[in-house]
């Protein structure tokens, strides 16, 4: 029995071709009966590792979690600062708990996780101690940030090449968000705009530039990889 | 009692290259391989048992578990005889740090079918395959009360192992000078994984006498002649994904060699090394005698004693500083792993292990069809290719964790220009895509 579409010759307990997924079809030549190379549909039981990993990873994030309440509850009588170490923990946990629940965890998902997280404590933080800098200040930084490592991290993970380009680019975005900072700085705090963001502005953009130099110049990146290897 | 028994239960440190392999785990991962005989009647099960119970004895350092030490960790000869398991859809499924605590070896029975799926830090491809043999001959003398005569990898089961084959062979053939690790990294296959940690076995049947007939044409091996099928399976493959030439990265293969056709070692532990011959597509196109050529000179580079001796220099140096030594296990282990994440599987596109001519004794021929070997996949890579011949059938095992059966059909496609034949098989799912 043959392949029609590869050619090549199938054993005859195949229903179709493992080279090129084409159902076998011979209807004028019979087959003998053999049983499959393996069961089929017999899958093993799934593992608990992964589970009981990420279960120890919970309980050592609930352990200063519950030291925290019974601290703050037992000095104070009542619960005072508890709500800023338990979003503390929280932020913690999402950034370095919640991968231990996936069997690959995705950065395209995690990331944005972790902005979220970082940006829902801030809120939190600004309405209890009755601040005004959440919407003026910390949410544009923070969305400004999660956009230049989103689209850092998208990059890395699927491109396969060009890595330089996207490091070089993050840089000279990164020079972008400090102005963006001084600025929000100043109108929320009202603090004189100096134009302190000038300088990591301008050496961000020259190493960025640089990068883009070298992702673009085969012969200098060889001449500096034979400087710089170790 | 019971507690007596322990204690005198036979336990070894891993051999030089064992060592690696516990601290390099993963949660989803551990470097297992297959080595599985086809009889010609349905397996006994209950008689397949009782001959386990009794091989057990003869291989201690096979037959073991994974014990941890505050330094090191170790072999213990298991107890009792490890349960005869049931096939599941694919081989080599993952074998968690609990199953290797009990044992670290599993014997599964399948229609005609019985297969040992080894740990590698028990022994290597030839150490798996006398215990394997054996194993075989104590069920056919149990079931079929023939008698078949010891050589040949046979050994008297009853018997107790001897000291050589228990010893670890690295460092008695180490040589003076140790050799530089330095390497460059070779072409990663890439595809999208398959589900449920499915993996895909491929099997390419080839007759022994064309293949061998076409290998002697171009003056070279078997081994030679398939692993440069196999290169140049890679090289259409990477030119499909990746046309752009001055972009593409070495096509790399690493082909383990048994040291024990180097030194006068009998061990049954892991004596093993490997060769990486390389090309690199940049420089233009390879003809398929080029190709040969270049596998050709560097097996014949590094495939002596002198060399390897430098190569086993270099790992048993390693082992033997104080310092390394002294470090707490758990320790150790995330440095190992770190190292061998870092390097240990980007040095090759896939390993093309040769287990070369499988034979039997005459008296058994009747009642084995086929073997087989089967690698696991790598860690990081989706690739592994594992072959051996058996009469005059070579079998070509691939398994891969990916979708696309690309390399497959890439490597049937170069045997088609050479104009050999291949039979095929697969325990493929339906929703496996493939692409047309």
């Amino acid at each position: 029995m043959y392949c029609v579409n590869c050619g090549v010759k199938l054993s005859d307990n195949q229903t179709k071709c493992p080279l090129c997924g084409t159902v076998v079809y011979h209807p004028e030549i019979k087959r003998e009966e053999q049983p499959p190379m393996y069961p089929k549909n017999k899958m093993p039981p799934k593992g608990s590792e992964a589970k009981a990993l990420s279960g120890i990873v919970v309980i050592l994030f609930l352990l200063p979690l519950a030291i925290c309440f019974f601290a703050d509850f037992l000095t104070n009588k009542e619960v005072t600062w508890f709500g800023y170490a338990a979003g503390a923990i929280g932020v913690a946990y999402v950034i370095f708990g919640l991968p231990f629940w996936f069997k690959k965890p995705n950065p395209m998902i995690l990331v944005p996780c972790n902005f979220i997280a970082t940006a829902l404590y801030l809120m939190y933080v600004n309405e209890a101690t009755g601040g005004k800098w959440f919407m003026s200040f910390a949410f544009p930084v923070i969305g400004g940030i999660c956009f230049i490592t989103c689209t850092f991290v998208t990059l890395l993970y699927y491109l396969r090449r060009g890595r330089l380009y996207v490091i070089g680019g993050s840089f000279i975005a990164t020079g972008g968000m400090m102005l963006l900072v001084e600025f929000l700085l100043s109108i929320t705090f009202q603090i004189a705009f100096v134009g302190w963001s000038v300088y990591p502005l301008v050496i961000l953009v020259l190493f960025g530039v640089l990068l883009l130099y070298l992702a673009a110049n085969r012969t200098a990146r060889q001449a500096i990889e034979r400087r710089l290897f170790f | 009692m019971a507690k007596n028994n322990k204690k005198s239960l036979h336990w070894v440190r891993l051999d030089n290259a064992a060592k690696i392999y516990p601290a390099a785990r993963r949660r989803n991962w551990s470097n297992i391989y297959r080595l599985s005989a086809t009889l010609s009647e349905m397996v006994d099960k209950e008689v397949m048992q009782n001959a386990l119970n009794v091989t057990v004895k003869r291989f201690p350092t096979i037959a073991a578990c994974l014990k941890k030490g505050a330094f090191w960790y170790y072999l213990q000869q298991v107890e009792t005889a490890p349960n005869i398991q049931e096939e599941y859809s694919y081989p080599l499924v993952h074998m968690s740090k609990k199953e290797m605590k009990k044992c670290a070896l599993r014997v599964i029975v399948h229609e005609n079918r019985v297969a040992v799926e080894f740990f590698h830090s028990l022994t290597d491809g030839t150490g798996g395959l006398v215990f394997l043999k054996n194993l075989i001959v104590e069920y056919l003398e149990q079931k079929y009360h023939v008698v078949i005569p010891l050589g040949n990898g046979i050994v008297d089961r009853t018997a107790s192992p001897i000291s050589e084959e228990l010893e670890d062979s690295f460092p008695k053939y180490a040589g003076a000078v140790p050799v530089s690790r330095k390497d460059t990294n070779a072409w990663q296959l890439y595809g999208e994984p398959l589900a449920d940690g499915f993996l895909q076995v491929t099997c390419f049947q080839l007759s022994v006498e064309e293949t061998l007939a076409l290998a002697h044409a171009y003056k070279v091996t078997a081994t030679v002649f398939l692993g440069a099928v196999m290169m140049k399976a890679l090289l259409s493959l990477q030119n499909e994904k990746n046309p752009h030439v001055a972009s593409q990265e070495r096509i790399k293969l690493s082909i383990p060699v048994n040291l024990r056709q180097l030194f006068p070692s009998c061990t049954l532990r892991n004596f093993s090394m490997y060769t990486i011959p390389e090309i690199d597509p940049r420089l233009g196109d390879y003809t398929f005698e080029e190709i040969c050529r270049v596998i050709v000179h560097k097996l014949g580079a590094e495939n002596t004693a002198k060399y390897m001796s430098r190569v086993i220099a270099t790992n048993v140096n390693d082992e033997k500083n104080l310092l390394v030594r002294l470090i707490p296990l758990p320790i150790k282990n995330l440095v190992m792993k770190a190292i061998f994440n870092r390097v240990g599987e980007r040095k090759s596109c896939l390993s093309f292990s040769n287990m070369g001519k499988v034979t039997v004794p005459t008296e058994m021929e009747p009642y084995v069809t086929r073997f087989d070997f089967v690698l696991g996949v790598p860690a990081t890579a989706p690739y592994h290719c594992g072959l051996l011949s058996f009469g005059d059938t070579f079998y070509i095992n691939f398994i891969r964790n990916i979708k696309e059966p690309e390399l497959e059909r890439h490597f049937f496609g170069v045997l088609k220009e050479m104009g050999l034949s291949a039979m095929v098989e697969s325990n493929q799912r339906e929703e496996s895509g493939c692409i047309v």
